[in-house]
């Protein structure tokens, strides 16, 4: 087994995070400050704050990401050491919000992984949490879907519609 | 290095009354008001494909795409605020707010569920009338003769025209 497979697989339950705000309202940061206080206490799985991306396992990647702060992001995901672990966090990160079409945001998570991937930089796990702010159960369950520990509920699904 | 103002003995009792106030999320319930806005849910069986809810959604994240014969009515949840205003909007009662928030996904394609609705065209023109569903609604509230049913509403007009015209004397053309 490689180092990176060898090192992905040692991530089991306490990961340390550094929280990314590229440009957010500030709503879903709350909620993480609130998941990380002992409100909602990740501490109890053993989940930190530090202080840089060097040090991290995962980013908390709040925000629509804007123009201004695209360059900043992608150093800020650039200084993390291999294995990359993203948590996208919020109806800004997943798909742009409401800003899904503006001309001073690039929409989100996706296009800042296009971005990512023209310049080399590899990620290599993301999990994608909805919600608007997110509910800090909810960013708890997003690190357990991450980290392996739970099953995931979302489903695609397509229905033809049909008397009733 | 500055030396705390409050003793141990101090926080100690500060501690002690507060208690524990950490919420045991995994292993207890959340805690969810009836006010609560989760996930919505589409009824496949009560929409009728009109778009008011589409028109009404800030981020787009309900889309209505047409094609030659069907219509799809695309929910995209990553880019809900979940607002409830199409849940308000919808005449047909057909979206309901669930109570869903654990709602992570490791694609961004799972996040998005997805109505088809099938197009009726016009017999005589072949424009779109609607969707099959709203057909249905339409009629059930307000019964139309067969004759006017597979017909758009501009061939409609023409045909109730050239009949009150046959009516009154003339020639039908």
């Amino acid at each position: 087994m490689t180092n990176l497979a060898k090192a992905l697989k040692a991530i089991k339950r306490s990961v340390w995070v550094y929280h990314l705000n590229s440009g957010s309202c500030n709503a879903c940061d709350i909620e993480v400050l609130d998941a990380l206080t002992p409100y909602f206490d990740v501490e109890r799985f053993g989940v930190k704050l530090v202080g840089s991306p060097r040090h991290a396992d995962v980013i908390l990647l709040t925000g629509p990401v804007t123009r201004e702060s695209l360059p900043k992001v992608i150093r800020a995901i650039k200084a993390m050491p291999r294995p990359r672990l993203i948590l996208v966090l919020g109806s800004c990160g997943v798909g742009g919000g409401i800003w899904w079409d503006s001309y001073s945001t690039t929409g989100g998570f996706k296009k800042l992984e296009d971005v990512l991937r023209d310049s080399s930089v590899e990620v290599d796990r993301v999990v994608y949490v909805p919600g608007c702010p997110v509910r800090p159960e909810a960013i708890i369950y997003g690190l357990l879907l991450l980290l392996g520990v739970v099953e995931q509920k979302s489903k695609r699904v397509e229905v033809y519609a049909s008397e009733g | 290095m500055e030396v705390s103002r409050l003793s141990v003995a101090r926080i100690l009792q500060i501690a002690l009354k507060a208690g524990r106030v950490t919420r045991r999320y995994p292993r207890e319930p959340p805690l969810l008001t009836p006010e609560f806005r989760g996930a919505i849910r589409v009824d496949p069986t009560k929409c009728w494909g009109c778009g008011a809810c589409v028109n009404v959604c800030p981020p787009n994240a309900l889309t209505l795409t047409s094609k030659d014969k069907t219509a799809t009515l695309e929910y995209f949840v990553g880019r809900c605020i979940f607002c409830g205003m199409c849940a308000e909007v919808c005449p047909a009662n057909a979206i309901t707010i669930t109570k869903e928030f654990e709602l992570s996904s490791t694609s961004i394609e799972d996040l998005k569920s997805r109505v088809v609705h099938r197009l009726v065209r016009c017999s005589s023109c072949g424009e779109v009338i609607g969707t099959e569903a709203e057909l249905r609604a339409v009629i059930k509230s307000s019964p139309i003769s067969e004759e006017y049913m597979v017909l758009c509403s501009k061939c409609r007009k023409l045909k109730f025209g050239k009949a009150a015209m046959l009516g009154r004397g003339g020639s039908g053309d």
